[in-house]
């Protein structure tokens, strides 16, 4: 049976821990019995590879591995010093500790609650976080879910400024498109992820909902081309697209009691007799599709252009077909 | 469940624990590490075969007689480790993200911020990035602090709450169970009305008392929630849907059995609902761009009240503006 490739790591980051000078690859080789493994029963190449993929992964798990000459033979080696792998002196009170624990525990995505757990065990290694379960500072379990794939890769690619390409589909287009973006920010906004970032090709900031990302994300050689700016709203972007930025207003007639979700938008609510109220509530994208749902608990009184928007709907269901206004049909984030 | 990379992460953290803790229990440490016993001894035989040089003999020292754990030759190596850039990335953005949860406690929050300040110092480098991911949970409102009453004093709630799929409003008492903060802020409870488990979406409770009356919910698992908050029963009614490329959004919000590529960029997709009368409103909203294939019944429901909504416009047809001036 192989060597556990946790075995083979372990091994490595001890090797490159105990040691004051620079360890040579084949001195790495030698002491390491996995890949003297892969040497022998692979080639040269298939070690190499191995030893590259180690070393990354150890330096994603927080590793800072120097390269270094040796000054006896030249021959140039790899070493992690000990003073730039310490954690820094930090203490925390036991309030701090325990709400750190929940916060900890909200990730809903395998990657960063690894990760998370990771940073909460290196803590209470160093005997920041004392031992003994911490009373839960709260009822309420928060949880960030993270179901898009495109989301691991474009984390990695956003911290670390590179390009990136993928297929997205567009809200309402009927196929994909591939886009180059230079990823900025990532946003989670009703449980729901967006990235911003630079689009290469429309040369514009660009918004992008990460669940309509069709293919894999491709992280492109290169840097950015655009600079980062210092603060990226995501939030505000999406929202505007949710209608939350309305510049204008609507007045509605409401069937008492119906349409609650309606209701805790109003601006104003007026009786008008022992049925109806109006209302007036902010007129932004989407709004349409929103008073549509609500069926004959609803009728549009201002502006004519809503009003219209919304029988053309209705009609489109009761079967007296109209055709369909572009401007009017469902976008991105109508449905938040 | 681990693998090689969180195997590796957490047996880098293993032996500095173990270090200051000779003879720690495994019970213990297993607890300490949120994992099983089981894992524990995992990570117990490899340890042994690491060390700096295998033919040197340079291997951990570390054994265990199934209930306590000795390491025979602990040495530096096993200093506390800084932070990896997706450690200090996942700590801060959650712990950032959960001290803007509207109706924490401001004393956690205070703590929340306290410990975000630390955590970035001592990260260093390793928290670069973190700013450029952000989390908003939904602001939920007064009913919150009702509910974490509730909760923390086992009592029973009276709540007006807004049914999403009968699009009707309700009345009902729940013995609340936990709250779930997942875009919006869901209490789970045991609703006395339908004798069943329900989540509730604050943001649709209308209004809400804490009653005299103590919380009795059954005994009950508290369920798993990975594959989303909100999942149908398997013998909950069947619908089939068809989509245009504008209403495919509709698959990120509604779990769904299935969905079929259709030529032009549509889907066909089949869900179950206990609420098929939910569907109604979907079918409304969709307007052109998606309508209810099955059932037929629930397909003319939706035609149904699309014409008794447009009735209600009947006047516009004959002289739009006469419309403002009454219904």
């Amino acid at each position: 049976m192989p060597i556990a490739k946790s075995e083979r790591l372990m091994n490595l980051a001890l090797c490159l821990m105990n040691t004051r000078r620079p360890l040579s690859k084949r001195e790495l080789r030698d002491s390491i019995e996995a890949y003297q493994e892969a040497a022998e029963s692979g080639t040269e190449d298939s070690f190499n590879r191995m030893f590259e993929r180690d070393k990354d992964d150890l330096r994603e798990l927080g590793l800072v591995i120097d390269v270094e000459e040796n000054p006896l033979d030249g021959e140039s080696g790899y070493l992690a010093r000990r003073d730039r792998n310490r954690l820094p002196e930090i203490s925390l009170d036991a309030e701090e500790a325990a709400a750190l624990s929940l916060a900890a525990g909200v990730w809903r995505q395998a990657r960063l609650a690894g990760a998370a757990s990771g940073a909460l065990h290196k803590l209470r290694a160093a005997g920041v976080l004392l031992d003994g379960a911490a009373e839960a500072p709260t009822a309420l379990e928060p949880r960030i879910p993270a179901r898009e794939t495109a989301f691991e890769p474009l984390l990695a690619a956003a911290r670390d400024r590179r390009p990136v390409t993928f297929g997205y589909r567009k809200s309402g287009a009927s196929a994909a498109e591939p886009r180059t973006v230079e990823p900025w920010a990532l946003e989670c906004w009703h449980g729901h992820w967006y990235l911003a970032g630079w689009d290469r090709d429309r040369k514009d900031v660009r918004v992008f909902r990460l669940s309509r990302i069709t293919d894999r994300v491709k992280v492109r050689g290169g840097a950015f081309t655009a600079d980062v700016p210092d603060h990226v709203d995501v939030r505000q972007h999406v929202a505007r697209f949710a209608g939350e930025g309305a510049t204008s207003t609507a007045r509605i007639r409401l069937r008492r009691g119906a349409a609650f979700p309606l209701r805790t938008k109003a601006l104003r609510v007026d009786a008008v007799d022992a049925d109806w109220d109006e209302l007036e509530v902010p007129y932004g994208h989407g709004l349409a599709a929103d008073l549509s749902e609500f069926g004959a608990a609803v009728r549009v009184i201002a502006p004519a252009e809503l009003r219209s928007d919304v029988i053309a709907r209705l009609s489109a269901v009761a079967g007296n077909v109209q055709p369909a206004d572009p401007r009017t049909a469902t976008i991105e984030g109508a449905a938040l | 469940m681990s693998n090689a990379i969180d195997q590796t992460r957490r047996m880098l953290s293993l032996v500095t624990y173990l270090r200051e803790r000779p003879g720690a229990r495994v019970g213990d440490v297993a607890r300490a590490f949120g994992i099983t016993e089981r894992e524990l001894v995992g990570d117990l035989n490899v340890l042994p075969m690491c060390g700096t040089s295998f033919r040197g003999g340079d291997l951990l020292d570390i054994d265990t007689d199934g209930e306590r754990i000795w390491w025979h030759n602990p040495d530096d190596v096993a200093q506390p480790l800084r932070l990896a850039s997706d450690e200090a990335i996942s700590l801060l953005v959650a712990a950032r993200a959960v001290a803007g949860l509207p109706g924490l406690r401001e004393r956690d929050r205070t703590a929340l911020t306290r410990a975000v300040a630390k955590l970035e110092a001592a990260a260093g480098d390793a928290a670069e990035g973190s700013a450029r991911v952000g989390v908003t949970f939904e602001a939920e409102g007064s009913v919150f602090a009702d509910v974490d009453r509730a909760l923390t004093e086992r009592r029973r709630l009276w709540i007006q709450y807004y049914s999403s799929g009968r699009g009707e409003m309700t009345e009902r008492e729940v013995d609340p169970i936990r709250l779930v903060s997942e875009g919006h802020t869901y209490l789970e409870g045991w609703c006395r009305l339908s004798e069943d488990r329900r989540m509730f979406r604050l943001d649709r409770v209308a209004d809400i008392r804490v009653l005299d009356v103590p919380s009795d919910p059954p005994p009950l698992e508290l369920r798993d929630l990975s594959d989303g908050l909100v999942r149908p029963a398997a013998d909950d009614p069947q619908v089939v849907l068809e989509v245009g490329p504008a209403g495919r959004w509709v698959t990120e919000y509604y779990s769904h059995e299935e969905s079929l590529e259709l030529p032009g960029g549509g889907l066909r997709i089949t869900l179950r609902t206990p609420d098929p009368a939910g569907l109604v409103r979907l079918a409304l909203r969709l307007g052109a761009d998606g309508r209810i294939l099955a059932p037929a019944a629930l397909a003319e429901q939706a035609r149904a009240t699309a014409a008794a909504a447009l009735a209600l416009y009947d006047d516009d047809r004959y002289g739009g503006e006469r419309a403002e001036a009454g219904v």
